[in-house]
């Protein structure tokens, strides 16, 4: 194993996370359907349409409920090809790797065989895998259009009317701000160790190495959250969590709760 | 080992959000009483750190490469309640923000491996590492055992959930509903993956850190090495009460009565049969009308519906007969007994704390 | 002028190891100090004890008259005040931008302190203009450069209106516009009468910045003076690691003297 895999696949991924951040706040302020709606009616009815995919027994209500979310994608400005390739593509082939023995391995009526009859395949474990990949599919296409759509800290701010204690938002919102800082770090480390290497590194030196990086970051970590707390408490912080509150719901807010909860109602009524 | 949405039942993810909030709420109350608003940056900071180390793919021995998730570390410098938020936090922003992980399997997942991976990683680094001085080897090595058996213990629940979905929640026709797999299966195909892998590099991980930390901030290590106090019982804060340990009871407690609950709501298409219905004749209907063999009793079912029959009395209610409802209710106390055995190994070694020094 | 903090034979520890020895120090109302010091001199834990985050092991620290201590900090009535009253900018900006977005950064204080909504909204603003970080109103800190994220550390102390601002090196790791915004924001707060006392090893900023040096070596305070009479002093700069010396030769003349490496170029 070449020793530049380890360490870019790494830094590639902390590349990569940063980037789908930047692209994540630039559909946040296009013009939408979901993104004219409150935050607070964004994550409730999108959780709930999530939940009624959870909750619906029948394919044709999770196919159905797929569709509503295609459309969400487009009214509100989110390109399919960004969608298909970021989460349907991604989606079918782990789930799909998964799902796949069940066609085989499900107890039920045959339908048909593979290898001449040794691997029989039942409509059970057909139906079974295709609800799987459906519902798995169905319920990330909406939770990333909730992303997608929606800013981090209004997503975070949303969270409150759920009864989200404030102290566990702001260390969501805290943690959130301080991962690309550290992501940040050990990038860099990564990449100044990389260059002072030459040649090869054995696995083993190349697992201590990884470990001492890691241990480094650690106690940069411990003593950056040593400091934050120093200059939260220069600002008066004394363990009291307050959260500004900046949303106002209006008529079409209601309009679009209604409409998101009464999607799922039907959905799981009909799925029953 | 982050469980998508679509791969436990409405009620299996009701049941484990139950859990987890339990395992919430006692890690806050116990972190409250020491220094809360300390607790924030720092709870927060480490869960950054935890959220970097899920992102590194470790290269292990043997040529292949893992993920771990840094929760042994956690629960090392933090200790287990810190650890829990910690982890659960790191999970909640991956499934919020990278969709790694469903929304309706937070619970679980946050269960799984922040919770029973915490309480299992903290009560076996103890036990292994009782009474060794902070830069010694054993300490490696108990990190390293302790991680390894943290990363399976959450892969063996996650299993266990995976396994009794196609049990309790098929379709009229026979169709499992959400995860296909049936424990025989589903056992072995998750702990393949750890056994080897990520049990291996959480243990590496846990093993470097812990020997990079003797060397470069060993005090990071005192709060949960026995012998002096650490951070959290610093002048100014409480340690642990009884009242403390008796909320943690309590939310196991809890934990262990919901359990039975989920299963209550979840329906009783299938799995409802005893073994008399595959085999007598009159009784067959609702077994063939599922699509499933008679004839014979599934081998498994024979032994379970004996196993649960026995200490039930004859009037208990014929669902309690049932093999699933028994498989069901076995998964749970196993995994209370779980927690309640981590909660003595660390009541047991808060008192011995106790006796040996006054504040 | 009253007398606004007053060190006597202060001494801090971390982890056993001494970052101030026994050191004193007076600061009236209204004046500018500069804390001159190399790196480890113990400028920032001295910053740190002003702002009460940390308290001496030994010695005292007063401001106002009243001794800082833990639980006078926690009293409600004067612990609020103080924070209001002095205010700390950290060397690293990082440290000091844990909020989601600048907004909520520079409302954190007045959300403390818990002022009203309309009242955090309209001062937010106000202090957001001031610091020219408008436009920056709904960015993550993430996303910031070094210079703005220093405009906003200023901004989320500037918005609580302090009498007293302790600045640890503000102008370090800044360009030179960056540097000089901050230089003319310190000379705004002199006209104004604020305290403000700045820790520095920045020789060429001290002259604009401060109407008094005190030198930190080691942990005490080694020397105190107007700027005129410290900068002059080589000997003291030189042993308190401000300047250094060494070898060089013009031509085939070589020879060794204290000096300093800027190259701030003067035009008038």
């Amino acid at each position: 194993m070449k020793r530049g895999n380890f360490i870019e696949s790494s830094v590639a991924g902390f590349v990569r996370a940063l980037g789908r951040v930047l692209m994540s706040e630039e559909i946040a302020n296009r013009r939408g359907l979901l993104q004219a709606l409150d935050p607070r009616v964004r994550l409730m009815g999108l959780f709930a349409l999530v939940l009624a995919v959870v909750l619906a027994h029948r394919l044709t209500v999770v196919l159905t409920l797929f569709l509503a979310a295609v459309m969400l994608a487009l009214c509100s400005s989110v390109s399919i090809l960004l969608l298909a390739k970021r989460v349907w593509l991604v989606v079918l082939v782990f789930t799909g790797m998964i799902a796949l023995p069940a066609i085989f391995l499900t107890p039920g009526t045959r339908v048909a065989a593979f290898a001449g009859g040794a691997l029989p395949i039942t409509a059970q474990g057909l139906s079974a895998a295709a609800l799987l990949i459906a519902r798995v599919e169905t319920a990330v296409t909406f939770t990333t259009l909730l992303v997608l759509c929606t800013s981090w800290t209004h997503v975070l701010k949303a969270l409150r009317w759920f009864c989200i204690p404030p102290e566990a938002i702001t260390m969501l919102a805290m943690t959130h701000r301080y991962a690309f800082l550290l992501i940040d770090t050990a990038s860099q480390m990564f990449e100044s160790r990389r260059s002072r290497t030459v040649g090869h590194l054995p696995r083993a030196a190349l697992r201590r190495m990884t470990a001492r990086t890691a241990g480094v970051l650690l106690s940069k970590s411990i003593a950056l959250s040593d400091e934050v707390y120093l200059a939260m408490q220069s600002r008066g912080f004394r363990g009291e969590v307050h959260i500004l509150s900046e949303f106002h719901m209006k008529a079409w807010d209601y309009v679009g709760l209604l409409a998101f909860l009464g999607a799922g109602g039907i959905a799981v009524w009909a799925g029953r | 080992m982050h469980i998508p949405d679509g791969y436990l039942s409405p009620s299996t993810c009701a049941t484990l959000y139950a859990g987890a909030v339990a395992g919430w709420y006692g890690a806050f109350r116990r972190l409250k009483r020491t220094l809360l608003s300390r607790v924030v940056p720092l709870i927060s900071v480490f869960a950054a750190f935890a959220f970097v180390v899920m992102m590194f793919n470790l290269p292990l021995p043997g040529g292949t490469t893992g993920h771990a998730i840094g929760v042994t570390i956690a629960a090392i410098v933090l200790g287990p309640a810190g650890a829990i938020l910690a982890i659960s936090i790191a999970l909640a922003i991956q499934a919020l923000f990278f969709g790694d992980g469903g929304i309706t399997t937070l619970g679980a997942n946050c269960f799984n491996m922040a919770i029973v991976g915490s309480l299992v990683a903290y009560a076996s680094y103890r036990l292994i590492a009782a009474g060794a001085s902070v830069a010694s080897r054993r300490r490696i090595a108990a990190a390293a055992i302790a991680g390894y058996l943290a990363v399976n213990a959450s892969a063996v629940v996650a299993a266990i959930e995976f396994g009794i979905q196609p049990l309790l929640f098929r379709d009229a026709g026979g169709t499992p509903l959400y995860a296909p797999y049936s424990m025989r299966v589903a056992l072995p195909a998750m702990m393949i993956g750890h056994l080897t892998f990520a049990g291996l590099a959480e243990a590496v991980i846990s093993a470097g850190l812990v020997a990079y930390l003797q060397v470069a901030d060993p005090a990071l290590l005192q709060a949960t090495s026995g012998s002096r106090p650490g951070w959290e019982e610093s002048s100014e804060a409480v340690r642990v009460t009884a009242k403390g340990q008796r909320r943690l009871w309590l939310a196991v407690g809890l934990l262990m009565l919901l359990t039975p609950l989920g299963v209550l709501a979840a329906g009783k298409a299938w799995g409802e049969w005893s073994p008399a219905e595959f085999v007598v004749a009159e009784a067959q209907s609702p077994v063939t009308a599922a699509g499933v063999p008679v004839g014979t009793v599934p081998a498994g079912m024979q032994r379970l519906a004996n196993l649960w029959t026995a200490p039930f009395p004859a009037y208990a209610p014929t669902f309690m007969k049932s093999a699933a409802f028994g498989y069901f209710l076995s998964a749970m106390f196993g995994v209370g007994l779980l927690l309640s055995l981590s909660l003595l190994v660390q009541g047991y070694l808060a008192r011995r704390r106790g006796t040996r020094y006054s504040t | 002028m009253a007398l606004l903090f007053d060190l006597q034979d202060v001494g801090f520890e971390y982890d056993g190891i001494p970052a101030l020895r026994g050191l004193s120090l007076q600061v009236t109302e209204g004046e500018s100090l500069a804390l001159l010091g190399a790196n480890g001199s113990g400028k920032s834990t001295l910053l740190r004890i002003l702002n009460a985050l940390c308290f001496p092991s030994r010695g005292s620290v007063s401001f106002g008259g009243q001794r800082l201590a833990p639980e006078l900090l926690h009293q409600n009535g004067f612990g609020l005040a103080f924070r209001r009253k002095v205010a700390l900018v950290f060397q690293n900006p990082d440290v000091q931008l844990f909020n989601p977005t600048v907004f909520d950064e520079v409302a954190f204080g007045p959300l403390q302190l818990q002022w009203s909504k309309e009242q955090i909204l309209s001062r937010v603003t106000t202090a957001l203009e001031l610091m020219k970080i408008e436009h920056l109103r709904d960015r993550p800190p993430y996303r910031l450069s070094s210079g703005e994220k220093k405009r906003v550390a200023l901004a989320s102390v500037v918005v609580l209106d302090p009498e007293v601002l302790l600045l640890d090196e503000p102008t370090s790791a800044l360009d030179p516009r960056s540097q000089s915004q901050i230089i003319d924001l310190i000379q705004e707060w002199r006209g104004a009468a604020k305290t403000v006392i700045t820790a520095t090893h920045q020789l060429e900023i001290v002259e604009d910045i401060a109407g008094r040096i005190a030198v930190l070596e080691e942990g005490v305070v080694a020397a105190t003076g107007t700027p005129a009479e410290i900068l002059s002093n080589q000997e003291l700069l030189l042993r308190a690691n401000l300047v250094h010396a060494h070898r060089h030769s013009h031509g085939s003349y070589e020879h060794s003297h204290p000096h300093i490496h800027s190259h701030s170029k003067h035009e008038h």
